[in-house]
């Protein structure tokens, strides 16, 4: 194929719409505000896991669609969550990212949450507990009952996660909307309590869909050097991707032959409860979510968008609760050996999204980005791209190939 | 129980308060000058620790949370305070420092209410 010239570069491809996209997708700022808007806002996006807030009074601050949240754990063991903004004049009401509310603040009491700038105080319901010098100021036009906290939907489900949905309607439930793609591992993880033993998290210059990309399809093997001169077999080609409702992704399991791993060895022993030996599933879950257990480690990836090129993705690895010092210390191992900073795939997987978020700035010329791979839905068909870029168009009421065009069901029906 | 020793006169400087743990019951010791006095810890407002957020002059004990103010011999209400102190009895024995303790002595702080039902987000 001779290279072309602009007019033959800009040219659709010879393929059916829904088998590319747009990469204005990626890098215009407009469909960006759109996307905090239309999808961020509306949908349930995990927080962090509650093993992380395990005691009374232990809380969790992080933003979805750049609205301050915060998380905290009652004394009645219940997990909410709120807007982390104060009634009064709208200050962040706590700044630390997390901690305990068990000790009084400064400028505030034990058991309460407290804005430094006037003092109000808040109780872990969300009740405001404290005006200062109320009545001199309010006399009895405003008190205490009409000044709580914004409280949000929070559900604590799918092994553990803590769940939040910055709108009081969501369009289903929780179950509805992440039910069916972890049936997979259900069992596995909510046989008894999980514990975050990894954490750590990057702000990469690229943008959030191409990380999930990255994170489900398995085309890019090629790239994954040590995975394709050892881990390779049959069986691995032989996983198939399952599209749900709602843009959600499975990729089936295999029985994964560490011993052809150089250095590896079985993760029998330490198998998640439930869990077939060795097996390996992943969930990937609309918009920017991606659950994926190996054997004797989970890893969970949560995305917060934070610019049309800037993602931040926090990277969490759990066990079981339950380990002995020395199980905790042997998964960990495992977990890492893959997925930790130095382990086999996550430089890699970082090099591709980078270079992709390089070619795309905001003015760049539009790329077709390709999403068209038929294989039977094996790991290295793109159909798992296709249904989630087909939901993502719904939510916008955009087409993925041309978004500046409104929604239309592509020719070739997501699968 | 009964009369308990605390602490010896000497451990609680004048005009200064100092907590102490009698088999379990944590009493809050205040040193009046000529006598002595014994509360619950904590401030009856919000849980605050008056050991640390207290501060003793004129027989006046002010919490310097939310200024809720005592008399320390009484325990009654002065200034900003909703709720009066509550006292154990106290007597001096031979330097030592002695409290009454039938049960321990404890404030009722506003109970948070629930609106865990559905309708709430309608
Ligand atoms: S802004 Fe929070 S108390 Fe004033
Ligand atoms: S906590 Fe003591 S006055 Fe408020
Ligand atoms: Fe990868």
């Amino acid at each position: 194929m001779p290279a072309r010239n602009q007019k033959q570069w800009m040219a659709d491809p010879n393929l059916q719409r829904g088998e590319w996209v747009d990469s204005r997708i990626y890098s215009d700022p407009e469909i960006f505000e759109e996307e905090l808007e239309k999808i961020f806002k509306k949908t349930w996006i995990p927080v962090c896991h509650e093993s992380e807030l395990s005691e009374p009074y232990d809380f969790r601050t992080t933003t979805i669609a750049r609205e301050p949240v915060i998380v905290a754990r009652g004394p009645d063991n219940t997990v909410r969550a709120f807007l982390n903004v104060c009634p009064h004049r709208g200050m962040m009401i706590e700044r630390r990212p997390a901690g305990s509310f068990l000790e009084g603040q400064p400028s505030g009491n034990p058991k309460r949450m407290t804005c430094m700038f006037h003092a109000w105080q808040f109780d872990m319901k969300g009740n405001c507990v404290y005006i200062s010098r109320e009545k001199e100021g309010y006399q009895d036009r405003l008190c205490k009952e009409n000044t709580g906290l914004r409280r949000l939907r929070c559900e604590v489900a799918m092994g553990g996660f803590v769940w939040v949905c910055l709108d009081d309607k969501p369009e289903c439930s929780l179950e509805e909307w992440a039910g069916k793609p972890f049936d997979c591992i259900r069992e596995s993880i909510d046989a008894e309590p999980l514990e975050v033993f990894h954490y750590h998290k990057a702000i990469i210059n690229t943008n959030y869909k191409l990380w999930h990309d990255t994170n489900s399809e398995f085309y890019h093997d090629f790239m994954h050097y040590h995975n394709r001169v050892t881990g390779f077999n049959d069986e691995y080609f032989a996983r198939k991707n399952i599209g749900f409702e709602h843009g959600h992704v499975n990729v089936t399991s295999f029985e994964v032959n560490y011993d052809e791993y150089e250095g590896f060895e079985s993760r029998e022993e330490l198998s998640f409860p439930k869990f077939p030996p060795n097996q390996w599933f992943m969930i990937d879950l609309f918009p920017g979510m991606n659950f994926n257990l190996r054997g004797s480690a989970l890893r969970c990836d949560i995305m917060t968008p934070l610019g049309p090129n800037k993602v931040m993705i926090e990277f969490r690895g759990l066990g079981v609760k339950a380990d002995t010092p020395e199980e905790r210390q042997t998964r960990i191992e495992h977990h890492n050996s893959i997925w930790g900073p130095f382990g086999r795939n996550l430089h890699e997987d970082l090099i591709g999204v980078t270079g992709q978020g390089a070619t795309m700035n905001d003015g760049s010329e539009p790329r077709r980005i390709l999403h068209g791979r038929h294989e039977d839905n094996y790991i290295h068909d793109e159909v798992g791209l296709r249904h989630y870029y087909d939901e993502w168009g719904k939510w916008m009421d955009r087409l993925p190939s041309d978004p500046m065009q409104k929604y239309t069901a592509p020719a070739v029906a997501a699968e | 129980m009964s009369w308990k020793r605390v602490c010896s006169a000497s451990e609680v400087a004048e005009k200064s308060l100092k907590q102490f743990d009698v088999e379990g019951v944590p009493v809050l010791i205040a040193n009046l000058g000529d006598e002595f006095r014994a509360y619950p810890p904590l401030c009856p407002h919000m849980e605050e620790r008056l050991e640390e957020s207290g501060i003793c002059e004129a027989g006046v004990l002010t919490c310097s949370k939310h200024l809720w103010q005592w008399d320390m011999r009484t325990g009654e209400m002065r200034g900003e305070a909703e709720k009066p102190l509550l006292l154990y009895e106290v007597k001096q024995d031979n330097g030592d420092v002695l409290v009454n303790i039938e049960k321990e002595l404890e404030y009722e702080y506003d109970e948070e209410t629930d609106d865990d039902d559905d309708s709430f987000w309608d």
